[in-house]
């Protein structure tokens, strides 16, 4: 008989798969001897045919193994012992356990932050019963890296006349912002003019009047209830007549120095004709006040709005919303809008390029980064940079578990073994490390929800928490999601201990114990490389951008701020204030500016020599008085400080980078010289030449670029108050007596120079802080794995330690025999994670405007705190190994 | 009517593995039903009314000796259990009965 000859696999596979189990091995031992026969007497693919004819009329009631029936009883009882061995194990190794469940609960709590954030910003504007065929357009161009959130003005009314596909557009102009007066209240709003189309693309709710109506005639407002409440209490609003004062404030309530507003301007009398209550209303749009589109032309027409009603090229005017029809696809939208664009900017130059791009409602919060939005959100770039960040510290933790268990494989060995000669298959440990490992995360994520209690507060402290109203409460869903992550996390920590540890062969595990495993070493070694490597990583970028803050929160601009007071005017007159604040006592200078410079914002405009057809220099310009020049403890270098406010808005003050820009060897040559804008027709001449000093906030420009000073009284959003009394809070507590005076309805507000200089800044301190306590957690997580990984050996080489003292040995030997492997590891770790974090880190960093020096001190720093963490770790339990009286570990089994 | 019922197929596997004695298992049955009655008998049928049978308690099992043949698989040997012996006996005096009530003249003549 041919030997080599075996039966047809596929049938044979196919039998022990339906059989069963009970009758397998004989009956297959019966189609084998059959089988057999049948090689010796016929031809090889007659008997292949005889076998599988055989295998398939086996196939029949009797000989199929029963779906169900006993077979279940029996797993039922075997979960129940997993549980119960999952639970012992848990139990039994303390430490162990708590090093897996801590690391995974403090890497599980920060994933869980980041969903409850992300469940917060997704239930924004689910309340538009069109959200679905809801689009925003946005404006890019092509210069631009990101879009900005704005569009033209005739953009809505375009869609809705030219494109039978939209069913309505809406836009909403956010120029309203100042004081509403009715009687003697008085109370500062911001908000949109909007037209009626406003409620049939949004389903915003009135709570009082009549939404159909409430937006069409001119003069119409519609309140929030938060401003009802105010200025009614217990009258009804609707019908009611208010006075509104224009100040121009910015749609956005955040004053971060930069140019707040302009002269009131009365805009008449509006009717109450809704009341709609935010609170109830989750949207990226938040307004005080709507006010009816038909209102425009009148202000137009008394020239206290410009008209922009027809051009295009305005594109950061306005938001426009478009619901298109139901089965109607983006690409349409984005078609039109290209059409549109052809059509309307190929005779415009300066905005050559520009694109007008649709994003869906569902995707503004969260969403991509948008310029010039209508409320502060966090981009869901940031959520990215976040969850990448959560997954470096889940994977860490996934990887200590992952690397105990394997290690620990030779304490477990024994178990598998007499599991696997009870008759446990591959399939069964597999499941019964994966029910351990699930055990351990559940357990994490009970920890997880406590610790989760303890990040929240310190996540909502951060600086920027306080524009972005993060609601962090959470649904059900997010709960369930939790259970869910705690599932795939705990089989993605589990799946290779299970794979590996099911793998043990019975008979060499119980024979031979410490054979297996011990080849796996290297790869356990790869996976601490790695967490090292991670956690040098974020120490370094930590301690760069630590020092990058530092170094911008001590950075030299090139003025004074010490004891200056910043006062927004609030559409106060500015002379009038200026009057009666530099009158109180312990005042020294007060001064007046547009913005607060190197704190945000700013704005450029183009000059030529006058009467010349050269290109304009671009120049920044900021508004200021002489004062200023003083309070800010600029040097003139030549020339003469600004003429005092009534003279002449002529003169003007130029920096010596303007000097060089404007193609001037020296500032003396510059003087008395006379220049054009390209914006007004007026004649500004240089009087004086400052030293040039910082004017934009550090991470803005690296270079200071050319400035002029212009004594605009009508442009001043700022007093600047110096302060030179010692009695700082009594002379601001005099200051706030004084405003009350003059203005009642506004409260006085004032911030200290040196703070919003800070304040400018303090961003980068959330990333710090942030990267910090990432790294915090890399570190912590990692030397608990090695922590685990020393005291575990050190453990199994008791023995050993304790012949080699009998012999001999010295402490100190044995603790560096002990630790060698894992100062490998560790140092392994600094020679790749070094140059990483060079690299990584000098990408971002190469292009920072007033970067720090980034080379020995941070690295050497960052590589001294992973050692001496690391070194404490190892050191601790292999110096107490080292120490262990022989007598004691030779007796140890 | 009897609360012994037996098939055909039934009756005439056991009576084969009676035959076989101590060396009833699979194949031996199948060739010695084919070789007697000269029936092919397939490995599902057989294999099906075997158990069947030994689930009711006529037929008891026991493993042999692993060989080298049949891909190193043991064999699964049959024997009647005292219940099927008394089962099969019961069915044989039935028979007879039957046998010795059909009148002399049917089969004479």
């Amino acid at each position: 008989m041919n030997k080599n000859i075996l039966p047809p696999k596929l049938p044979l596979r196919f039998f022990r798969w339906y059989c069963h189990p009970d009758y397998r091995e004989d009956i297959e031992g019966d189609l084998l001897e059959r089988f057999e026969r049948r090689m010796n007497e016929k031809a090889v693919n007659a008997a292949k045919w005889g076998f599988f004819t055989d295998v398939m009329r086996l196939f029949r009631p009797g000989i199929i193994r029963s779906l169900e029936g006993n077979y279940r009883l029996n797993q039922y009882a075997m979960f129940k012992n997993y549980f119960k061995v999952g639970f012992r194990n848990i139990l039994k190794y303390k430490l162990f356990s708590f090093i897996n469940v801590f690391g995974l609960a403090v890497a599980m709590s920060i994933c869980m932050l980041i969903m409850l954030m992300l469940a917060d910003q997704k239930s924004y504007d689910q309340f538009h019963k069109k959200k679905d065929r809801t689009y925003r357009i946005l404006s890019k161009m092509p210069r631009s890296m990101t879009p900005n959130a704005s569009s033209p003005f005739p953009l809505a009314a375009s869609m809705r006349e030219n494109y039978a596909f939209v069913e309505d557009a809406t836009h909403l102009v956010p120029r309203v912002g100042g004081d509403v007066m009715y009687g003697q209240k008085n109370q500062v709003i911001r908000g949109y003019f909007a037209d009626s189309s406003f409620f049939n693309v949004f389903s915003f709710d009135l709570e009082k009047g009549n939404k159909n109506t409430a937006l069409d005639m001119p003069n119409s407002m519609i309140i929030s209830r938060e401003i009802a409440d105010l200025l009614f209490a217990d009258e009804n609003p609707i019908g009611k007549r208010v006075e509104f004062i224009d100040r121009a404030l910015h749609i956005m309530d955040f004053d971060d120095g930069s140019i707040t507003g302009s002269n009131p301007v009365d805009w008449g009398s509006f009717t109450i004709t809704g009341v709609l209550d935010g609170q109830k209303h989750k949207s990226h749009l938040k307004f005080d006040v709507l006010v009816s589109g038909t209102s425009l032309q009148a202000l137009y027409n008394q020239g206290k709005l410009r008209d922009l009603s027809n051009y295009w090229e305005w594109y950061s005017y306005c938001y426009t919303y478009v619901v298109l029809n139901r089965d109607i696809k983006e690409g349409d939208l984005a078609n039109a809008l290209d059409e549109l664009v052809i059509k309307h900017y190929a005779d415009l130059e300066n905005i050559r390029g520009l694109k007008l791009i649709p994003q869906a409602l569902n995707n503004i919060t969260p969403g991509k980064f948008a310029g010039n939005p209508p409320s502060l959100r966090l981009p869901i770039e940031a959520y990215y940079f976040l969850g990448f960040l959560a997954l470096v510290i889940i994977i860490s933790a996934c990887l200590n578990y992952t690397n105990l268990s394997i290690a620990r494989a030779l304490t477990r060995g024994k178990e598998i073994g007499i599991r696997k000669v009870n008759g446990a298959n591959r399939g069964n440990l597999i499941l019964q490390f994966l029910s351990e490992s699930v055990i351990t995360v559940f357990i994490a994520l009970i920890m997880a929800n406590l610790l989760l209690m303890l990040i929240k507060p310190a996540f909502t402290g951060l600086w920027a928490n306080q524009y972005l109203n993060f609601d962090l409460s959470g649904n059900i869903v997010v709960y369930f999601l939790f259970l869910a992550f705690a599932l795939f996390t705990g089989l993605a920590a589990g799946t290779y201990p299970a794979l590996h540890l099911s793998r043990f062969k019975p008979v060499s595990i119980l024979k031979n114990p410490g054979k297996e495993g011990s080849g796996k070493f290297s790869f356990l070694k790869l996976l601490s490389i790695f967490q090292f490597v991670v956690s040098l990583f974020f120490i370094t970028t930590s301690i760069l951008i630590a020092k990058q803050f530092k170094h911008f929160i001590e950075f030299e601009y090139g003025f004074e701020t010490e004891n200056i007071i910043n006062i927004p005017l609030q559409g106060n007159d500015y002379q009038r204030l200026s009057n009666v604040l530099s009158a109180v006592p312990g005042v020294s200078v007060v001064s007046g500016s547009e913005y607060i410079p190197a704190t945000a914002g700013g704005h450029g405009i183009g000059i030529r020599k006058l009467g010349s057809k050269e290109k304009h220099t671009h120049f920044q310009i900021l508004a200021a008085d002489s004062n200023f020049v003083h309070n800010l403890g600029l040097k003139i270098v030549a020339g003469n400080n600004l003429p005092p406010v009534d003279k002449s808005d002529r003169f003007i003050l130029v920096n010596e980078a303007a000097v060089k820009a404007l193609g001037y060897q020296s500032p003396t040559e510059i003087l008395g010289q006379s220049f054009e804008a390209n914006t007004h027709r007026d004649q500004l001449e240089v009087i004086g030449i400052m030293d040039d000093f910082r004017f934009r906030a550090p991470f803005e420009d690296d270079k200071i670029a050319p400035l002029m000073i212009r004594n605009q009284l009508k442009s001043f959003n700022y007093i600047n108050a110096k302060i030179a009394s010692s009695d700082i809070s009594g002379t601001v507590s005099k200051l706030e007596d004084k405003w009350q005076q003059i203005d009642m309805a506004h409260p006085f507000k004032y911030q200290f120079f040196d703070d919003q200089l800070a304040n400018a800044n303090r961003w980068i301190g959330d990333i710090v802080s942030i990267i910090g306590f990432i790294a915090f957690l890399a570190i912590t997580i990692a030397c608990l794995g090695m922590l685990g990984m020393t005291i575990y050996t050190t453990e199994r080489r008791t023995k050993e330690v304790g012949i080699r003292k009998v012999l001999g040995a010295r402490d100190l030997n044995i603790t560096f025999l002990l630790s060698r492997k894992f100062l490998g590891i560790i140092l392994t770790a600094i020679c790749i994670g070094i140059p990483l974090s060079f690299v990584v880190n000098g990408l971002w960093l190469q292009n920072f405007p007033n970067r720090v020096d980034f080379g020995f001190d941070v690295m050497s720093l960052g590589t001294l705190i992973l050692l001496i963490l690391s070194l404490i770790t190892i050191g601790s339990q292999t110096f107490i190994a080292s120490r262990r009286d022989p007598v004691q570990s030779l007796k140890h089994e | 009517m009897s609360k012994h019922h037996l098939g055909e197929f039934e009756e005439i596997v056991m009576l084969t593995v009676a035959i076989l004695y101590d060396e009833a298992y699979g194949i031996a049955i199948i060739d010695e039903m084919e070789e007697r009655l000269g029936r092919k008998v397939s490995i599902g049928a057989l294999q099906t009314v075997l158990r069947r049978l030994e689930k009711k308690g006529y037929l008891s099992s026991r493993f042999g000796e692993a060989t080298k043949m049949r891909g190193g698989k043991r064999k699964r040997y049959f024997t009647l259990t005292s219940y099927g012996k008394k089962v099969l006996t019961a069915v044989k005096e039935q028979r007879v009965g039957l046998w010795n009530a059909i009148p002399k003249l049917v089969f004479n003549e």
